[in-house]
């Protein structure tokens, strides 16, 4: 929704008439300008992709990541402002690491995200400074099973069984809910959260992309780390597949290669 | 560029979600003179266009070394470029005292990064006005970083920042997939190629304008200013005579 609040959107600690912050909202559309992230919480873990654009042909492959770890079992992908994002998962790490030393276990995800939450609200109370324009997304598996959490620029934080950020966010959305989640397996999900990446993305406005693909579950004992690369291969090669067929299909296990 | 509500400070959005003090400064960039970063397996050179302000004055030094295997090259507000690269200085001496080892490439880059952030984020604080291409040599080989004033670091192949580098990465658009095996002299000779490409009708490069910067495995930060450039220049005009005839 477009719309432009003259007069009472310069300052985040303005409220318009109608009792909108409209420095917020704007800080919104940086995200929705940004490339397409997506968070899939299934029954064993949760996987993260990120759709990077590139702008240049000389980026070096797999370099500039945007899907970053915050004590070796959070993973953050995040959709928006890059140096903003650098800026929240070095407070995620900081709550992770000062949550263990006090408490001596591991930030459970819905504290993490309750804190991450917090701190860019408070980005949102002050004519000082800006909110974020990244929407945040935290996946973990904690003594709950596995957990996903985005939070965006003003701060709101909502649990989710799949959710997405950027661009291509509608496509995405309409996507992850014809899926079966709750199912699913991760090593299944890793092909979806491909897939549903290439169907998100314009290839009309951005062509070079690369895909930045993460999970944490058993197979990765309990961390986060990028997915290995025979399965990000085979991940690519479904989600072409799949784009080539003209009509999206349902199917939520992939074929034998 | 046009003058408008929210490019007052950088703490405002505009409607559609931009930054314009951020973008502003961007364009700080664009008004220094070029400079081109490149790199092979092996090394990773810089090379730059220097400029006088009159006859009577010196070349503003471009390039800048941070310590044995990392160096920068600096376009846009120079004194921005002074603070960030002392910074630099210091992280790379800590490094070696307190871990005993060369600061990695990436991490300081990052600190810069993060660094410049925070000028995006605070009322009365303006994004830094330079833009830095930044080569080093650690564990994981050669590499070549951009910082931009938005604090948004991206590694590179090659690229180019500055007055008119959009025809320098052009050209390295059309060749980085040879550098990685050229060797040193031949990927100097390549920067300089692309870096002529932003050069105005009627100029030239000359001992006294450019400014080349290296590393490598074997090689410590090496800046060559004055008649050192003389040699490679020389393998400039002979790949240029050789091209035309």
């Amino acid at each position: 929704m477009t719309s432009i609040g003259t007069g009472y959107d310069l300052s985040v600690s303005t409220y318009s008439p109608d009792g909108r912050v409209f420095q917020v909202e704007y800080a919104q559309k940086a995200v929705d300008n940004s490339g397409t992230a997506v968070g899939l919480r299934v029954k064993d873990g949760v996987v993260l992709a990120v759709e990077k654009i590139k702008h240049s042909r000389l980026l070096v492959p797999h370099a500039n990541r945007r899907i970053m770890t915050a004590s070796k079992h959070i993973g953050v992908a995040t959709a928006g402002w890059i140096s903003d994002t650098r800026h929240l998962v070095k407070r995620v790490r900081d709550e992770a690491r000062d949550y263990r030393s006090t408490y001596k276990v591991e930030i459970p995800a819905k504290i993490i995200a309750e804190r991450m939450g917090m701190y860019a609200q408070a980005y949102t109370l002050y004519s000082a400074v800006r909110p974020f324009g990244v929407s945040t997304i935290i996946g973990t598996v904690d003594a709950d099973g596995p957990q996903l959490y985005m939070i965006e620029p003003s701060g709101q934080y909502v649990g989710y069984r799949g959710c997405a950020a950027g661009k291509g966010k509608q496509v995405a959305k309409t996507e992850i809910e014809k899926l079966n989640l709750d199912q699913m397996t991760a090593r299944e999900a890793i092909k979806e959260a491909a897939r549903i990446i290439y169907a998100a993305h314009d290839d009309s406005k951005d062509k070079l992309f690369e895909l930045e693909l993460s999970w944490v579950c058993a197979e990765s004992n309990g961390l986060h780390m990028h997915v290995p690369q025979d399965l990000f291969d085979e991940a690519i090669q479904h989600a072409e597949r799949s784009l080539n067929d003209d009509d999206d299909d349902d199917e939520m296990e992939g074929d034998d290669e | 560029m046009f003058r408008n509500n929210y490019d007052n400070d950088a703490s405002t959005w505009s409607p559609q979600g931009r930054i314009f003090q951020v973008e502003y400064a961007s364009e700080a960039v664009k008004q220094g003179s070029a400079v081109v970063g490149l790199k092979s397996k092996e090394h990773v050179v810089l090379v730059a266009v220097k400029r006088s302000p009159n006859e009577l004055a010196s070349y503003q030094k471009k390039i800048v070394r941070i310590d044995d295997h990392m160096g920068i090259a600096m376009a846009g507000l120079t004194s921005d470029a002074r603070v960030l690269s002392n910074y630099l200085r210091s992280e790379a001496m800590r490094s070696k005292m307190i871990y005993g080892r060369a600061l990695p490439v990436g991490r300081a880059v990052n600190a810069i990064g993060d660094k410049a952030q925070t000028n995006t984020q605070e009322y009365g604080r303006r994004p830094y006005g330079v833009g830095l291409l930044v080569i080093g040599q650690d564990d994981t080989g050669p590499h070549l970083y951009e910082f931009s004033p938005s604090g948004i670091v991206s590694e590179y192949y090659a690229y180019s920042i500055g007055a008119r580098s959009q025809s320098a990465r052009t050209n390295l658009e059309r060749n980085y997939e040879k550098f990685e095996d050229m060797s040193l002299q031949e990927l100097v000779v390549h920067g300089l190629r692309a870096l002529r490409d932003t050069l105005q009708q009627g100029k030239q490069l000359d001992t006294l304008n450019t400014s080349i910067g290296f590393v490598g495995k074997d090689t410590k930060m090496t800046i060559l200013d004055g008649e050192n450039t003389q040699a490679y220049l020389d393998l400039l005009d002979e790949g240029e005579a050789m091209e035309t005839e």
